[in-house]
């Protein structure tokens, strides 16, 4: 049998024992990138939650290389994977450069001082993300882009072997998706970085991904490779447009068979 | 950047100790006989004085100026723990109505204790404001996850502390007239009274609930960020929590247990002190909040004193009228940058 990285089996996500999605079966090599994409309130927030150990699993197993991620002590699973959620942070009387430091803290002692090496490792990364140029600012004060740019570095400060996104690229306009998007590919090409993230742009999902999760109901839709997802009709399905008036447009038809054309 | 921050926060410190000190001294000179710094030190050595000024000086002012400086820091760490458990700025343990639950249990022991005249130890009374506090926390902490939003949680704590403060007026009018006396003093808010016996007590007590404090520093910084980002970097949320609870629990019995309720050192001192600093780093915070909780009740406490010599105003109307202010300084700053 091969060997992947990233697996999950039989995985049950939801909220105080409803089940929400069942059977969630996913594996990853090193370095892969999975999309999650579906309509909103899929459960795509839910089932990335439930990857990173931060909601119990209602049934089956996570799986990081051989060891099921629920046994995992905290600190050990903090320095192998490091998330990027919308949930607010908060910061108060941070700069960007002491929010994004605080991913350093897996490899920090007893008060949780920061060394030299671990300064010039959160400096390395700010100027990867592209935000060396606001590390002196207040968190608080930059713009939502610039926020969601200083978070991807709190997270790869935790040098992790995987990330999860939860729709990271939301607030940033087109420049700013495209650059963070590349942020992630070089990312893998460097450290061999796997990626698990929510997108709800289809054209970009499309173009990064190794494999997508089409999240819908009870149990996953579809998943497999771009190619595989994006036939035509399948995302009228998906999003459940099929009987949708606004689809009568001639223009807005052709959008979502361009989508579906690979 | 860093050589900034690092002399800003070595000057701070100096500036927060400087006061202590001299405030320290204040309280100790100044009063119904007032004391010259020279003469105060020719009595430290024992080189002169009456033995009325020797009393006044070491079985009246020392202590009680050793107690504000002790109590006082406890109450402001206190408060810097509530504010960052509740993720709320105006968080206390005298508007979360933790003191006054302390407050009707110290009372309750105190009177059935009285009543069959069995002598309070001072750590009878921190057993009974602990277990006061801790009943108030469990409260508050029911009513956080139903009620949203800073502004309601501190109307549920004035609350539960207005339930609190009806029982132990409620007591206090049953108990007899001699008890009376001592409780209305100290149901209002008062160092006065301390010995030397209180003050080797609390220091044990709040210097090792304070070095446990110390312990938490880190995970605490974590926590500041959000529960997401505390348990993506490894932290134990529920450990934590229960920590942090027992911790300002215990320092609130302890300052209850001694000088009664007193009001707004925990939200002011905290707040203050972070602008004073530019960060809310708990490694720095813990004890430059506990420096300037020091300064804030020695001046206080000085001010409750010498103001209306020879009555003595309660700690609390002191403290308010320098603490509320910044209280409300901190609900209108917060709506304003809502708005921007």
């Amino acid at each position: 049998m091969k060997q992947y990285y990233f697996t999950t089996q039989k995985m049950c996500v939801g909220y105080e024992n409803k089940p929400l999605i069942k059977d969630v079966e996913i594996t990853l090599e090193k370095g892969e990138i999975l999309t999650l994409i579906g309509p909103n309130g899929a459960g795509k927030s839910t089932v990335l939650k439930s990857v990173a150990g931060q909601l119990a699993l209602l049934g089956g197993t996570v799986y990081l290389g051989e060891s099921a991620v629920s046994e995992m002590r905290g600190n050990e699973l903090a320095k192998k994977m490091s998330v990027v959620f919308t949930q607010k942070v908060r910061a108060e009387l941070k700069t960007c450069r002491d929010v994004a430091a605080t991913g350093r803290y897996p490899y920090t002692g007893r008060f949780g001082v920061l060394s030299k090496d671990d300064w010039r490792i959160v400096d390395e990364v700010m100027e990867l993300t592209h935000v060396t140029d606001i590390a002196g600012q207040n968190f608080e004060k930059v713009s939502d882009g610039q926020k969601q740019r200083v978070m991807l570095a709190r997270a790869l400060c935790q040098e992790p072997e995987i990330i999860v996104l939860d729709e990271p690229t939301s607030y940033l306009d087109i420049r700013y998706k495209l650059a963070f998007l590349s942020i992630l590919k070089e990312m893998r090409q460097k450290r061999n970085l796997t990626v698990i993230m929510s997108l709800h742009e289809l054209e970009l999902a499309k173009i990064i991904s190794d494999k997508i999760l089409c999240l819908k109901g009870e149990y996953v839709e579809r998943y497999g490779t771009p190619e595989k997802i994006f036939e035509t009709d399948f995302i009228r399905r998906l999003y459940g447009m099929e009987n949708d008036g606004f689809m009568q447009d001639e223009r807005f038809c052709a959008y979502i068979r361009q989508l579906s054309t690979i | 950047m860093d050589k900034h921050r690092k002399y800003r926060y070595i000057m701070a410190f100096a500036l927060l100790a400087a006061c202590v000190l001299f405030f320290f001294i204040l309280n100790i000179c100044m009063g119904s006989v007032e004391i010259s710094l020279s003469e105060m030190m020719r009595v430290w050595k024992g080189q002169s004085g009456t033995e009325t000024l020797r009393r006044i000086l070491w079985d009246i002012r020392m202590p009680r100026a050793a107690a504000v400086l002790i109590l006082g820091g406890a109450l402001a760490l206190a408060g810097y723990l509530l504010q960052t458990f509740f993720h709320n700025p105006i968080a206390g343990p005298f508007v979360l109505g933790i003191s006054s639950g302390a407050k009707m249990t110290v009372a309750l022991v105190m009177i059935f204790l009285m009543g069959k005249t069995i002598r309070v130890t001072s750590a009878d009374m921190i057993a009974a404001a602990f277990a006061g506090a801790l009943l108030s926390m469990g409260f508050v902490l029911l009513l956080s996850r139903r009620v949203k939003g800073m502004s309601m949680l501190v109307v549920c704590g004035v609350i539960i502390g207005y339930i609190c403060s009806a029982v132990t007026e409620l007591v206090v009018t049953f108990a007899d007239d001699a008890d009376i006396i001592n409780l209305h003093n100290w149901s209002r808010g008062s160092f006065s009274g301390m010995t030397w016996e209180n003050v080797e007590v609390m220091t044990a007590v709040v210097a090792m609930t304070v070095l446990f404090v110390f312990w938490i520093a880190k995970p605490l910084g974590a926590y500041q960020m959000g529960d997401v980002y505390a348990a993506n970097v490894g932290v134990n949320l529920k450990l934590l929590r229960v920590c942090i609870v027992i911790f300002s629990s215990m320092l609130s019995a302890c300052i209850v247990a001694f000088a009664g309720p007193v009001s707004f050192v925990g939200i002011a001192v905290p707040h203050l002190v972070k602008k004073l600093f530019g960060t809310a780093e708990p490694l720095l915070m813990i004890p430059a909040c506990f420096l300037g909780g020091s300064t804030f009740c020695l001046f206080c406490d000085l001010l409750a004193r010498t103001m209306l010599a020879p009555t003595e105003l309660s700690i609390s109307t002191v403290t308010a009228i320098f603490g509320a202010p910044v209280v409300l300084w901190i609900m209108v700053r917060k709506k304003v940058d809502k708005h921007h």
